[in-house]
């Protein structure tokens, strides 16, 4: 490792392990909608002054090239992102594609490039599953409004500009009608949906309708129950891939324990 | 059949393989890196003391097959589905005639399905016609996401693939089993889709199509779809071994499954030798609901509900009478080979008493 010589790096030269750490945690795996942190990828962090190198594997050596490329250039985007860090390196260990995938993110090539006989590009899988975690979100969010006692007739007609979050305090305000009453919810679910509605061009004006159908249309008042349906349903989709990667990943541990 | 407290249960096996993954008959990498990862899955979802080693995983024959099945009465019957991979394997991983020679020693115990390939053109049309001539098929399954010379895959809504289903439609070849699941290396965006049975499906009212693998990890589009399409039906392959070691995300699937599609258009698969029926049936029929669940959606796993994942539903889709199965097993070969007359005698008086 680097960082091992006999003068130790000046911290304040580089970033500390825990920023970049948290910012690893806003970069997620786009099936699952879960943090790459929280999945336990990551397997190792080396800061070497303000050159970083992030080392990760995934459950299996298939898994999706196009996930995996996503992860590595994400994590590459968000650590670089840091105003002391220069340079990073992202190496993905124990793939079928590592080759390809480290070579190509870390000197910036497109992903149809690293891999020709990818039919479709990545960005479309990208908004597809963009699309699938913002209908899981919603579900929560739209639980927590139903929890307030939002009506779903209200619910449907929102507009961002209906709802604030207020950091300080903790929730998320909610206009529940013209005459100015406005209902408190937990800030949580609601901050996690309009993140991801931003990233799906859903919320992004004033004057948007908030939730939508998994069509991305408003949602028609006689319908409610059957869109929110889908959204548990998209939230158990997820949840259940993710208890497949996650058995996959133990027992694949498990064997490099084995293994050593 | 499963003995559920004083209750028995026909269990018809609705996905199994013979399979040959061999070192000599692979011959493209893509035939070692299949096997690796189907070995995952098995080991990832199979008790410890249960996994099997990768060379009995390989190949491991019929005297074994008809063990695992049928050795501790797991499972009474099976339909084989075939995965053909033959761009991988150079006598193919599980074809047709492979799956045949174990089949047409057991005709009361097997189903044996077909399949095809829209990219084979005329001469593919051809070889489901002799396929059918030859056994007289029921069933198709289809694996979309084969890998054909330069081809990555194909489309159940393409124009090729409707005059096979046309041709399955003209032979009385009625159910379609697509897999719609994990794939080896999905480079390939249309490997994420199961929207392609949709269109299928409704194009053709008169097949049944069973997405083996309930779309996972597109749960969410086939339920969607299969709420939409009467004719659309669920295999359990992949779900089913969830029960054994993740038993809170079985109860959220089967919970989705039973409100979107109902009890009758489910229907069980081991994936053997994925996955092991001399263990997996009784995991999945001992598996419970979790109370949350339960009110959530409204929906049970009982006796009823079991009796048609397990058999019934696909007893109905390739005319099984159950009752003349439980009589033929009393004395059939594979009761003797496994000293399950006992077993069999059970339950309903004998017909002659």
């Amino acid at each position: 490792m680097a960082s091992n010589s006999s003068t130790p790096h000046d911290a304040s030269n580089g970033p500390d392990r825990a920023t970049v750490c948290d910012r690893l945690r806003r970069v997620t795996d786009p099936e699952l909608d879960r943090s790459i942190v929280e999945l336990e990828y990551v397997d190792e962090i080396e800061i070497d002054g303000p050159r970083v190198t992030v080392r990760f594997t995934l459950p299996t050596a298939w898994c999706s090239p196009a996930f995996a490329w996503m992860m590595a250039t994400e994590a590459r985007d968000a650590v670089e992102a840091l105003s002391n860090v220069e340079t990073v390196e992202i190496v993905l260990q124990e793939h079928l594609h590592e080759t390809e995938i480290n070579r190509g993110v870390n000197e910036r090539r497109s992903f149809e490039a690293s891999f020709p006989d990818a039919d479709g590009g990545i960005e479309d899988v990208r908004a597809q599953l963009d699309e699938k975690a913002r209908v899981a979100r919603q579900y929560d969010a739209i639980e927590a409004l139903l929890g307030v006692g939002l009506e779903p007739a209200r619910i449907v007609s929102l507009r961002r500009r209906d709802v604030e979050c207020d950091k300080s305090a903790g929730v998320a305000a909610v206009e529940l009608s013209d005459r100015g009453f406005t209902a408190t919810a937990p800030i949580e679910p609601i901050e996690s949906y309009l993140e991801k509605a931003r990233e799906t061009g859903v919320g992004t004006h004033p004057d948007d309708i908030l939730f939508r159908t998994p069509e991305g249309e408003p949602i028609d008042p006689d319908d409610f129950e059957l869109v929110h349906r889908r959204g548990r349903l998209a939230q158990v989709n997820m949840s259940g891939q993710g208890g497949i990667c996650d058995a996959l990943n133990e027992s694949r541990r498990a064997r490099f324990e084995g293994d050593d | 059949m499963y003995h559920h407290g004083s209750e028995e249960i026909f269990v018809i096996d609705s996905h199994v393989h013979l399979w040959d993954a061999s070192e000599k008959n692979i011959i493209h990498e893509g035939g070692e890196q299949f096997i690796q990862c189907f070995y995952d899955y098995h080991t990832s979802f199979t008790p410890e003391e249960l996994q099997w080693d990768i060379d009995e995983y390989r190949q491991y024959g019929s005297e074994r097959m008809l063990e695992d099945l049928f050795g501790n009465a797991a499972a009474d019957m099976a339909i084989f589905q075939p995965t053909y991979l033959t761009d991988f394997y150079d006598e193919g991983f599980n074809t047709t005639e492979q799956n045949a020679e174990l089949a047409m020693d057991y005709p009361d115990r097997f189903v044996l399905n077909g399949t095809f390939d829209p990219r084979d053109g005329e001469e593919g049309l051809e070889y489901l016609e002799e396929l059918d001539e030859t056994y007289d098929l029921q069933g198709v399954k289809l694996y979309t996401a084969e890998w054909r010379g330069d081809s990555k895959g194909w489309r159940l809504d393409s124009e090729e693939a409707f005059r096979f289903l046309e041709k399955c439609a003209e032979l009385g070849i009625e159910n379609v089993h697509p897999h719609k699941g994990p794939t080896i290396r999905p480079l390939n965006r249309d490997a994420f889709d199961v929207k392609d049975v949709d269109d299928a499906a409704s194009s053709f009212p008169d097949l049944n199509f069973v997405v083996e693998h309930v779309g996972l990890p597109r749960l969410d589009d086939f339920c969607w779809i299969a709420g939409q399409e009467p004719n659309v039906y669920g295999g359990l392959a992949v779900a089913a071994p969830f029960a054994q070691n993740r038993p809170g995300k079985f109860s959220e699937i089967m919970s989705e499954l039973l409100w979107w599609l109902g009890e009758d258009r489910v229907l069980f698969g081991s994936d053997y030798a994925l996955w092991n029926p001399d263990w997996l049936v009784e995991e999945v029929i001992e598996a419970e609901l979790t109370p949350e669940d339960r009110a959530e959606y409204g929906v049970e796993w009982d006796l009823e509900t079991k009796r048609k994942v397990m058999g019934e539903n696909a007893a109905e889709l390739y005319d099984i009478d159950i009752e003349a199965k439980k009589r033929a097993f009393r004395d059939d070969e594979i009761t003797e080979t496994f000293e399950l007359a006992d077993h069999y005698a059970g339950g309903e008086p004998a017909a002659a008493d």
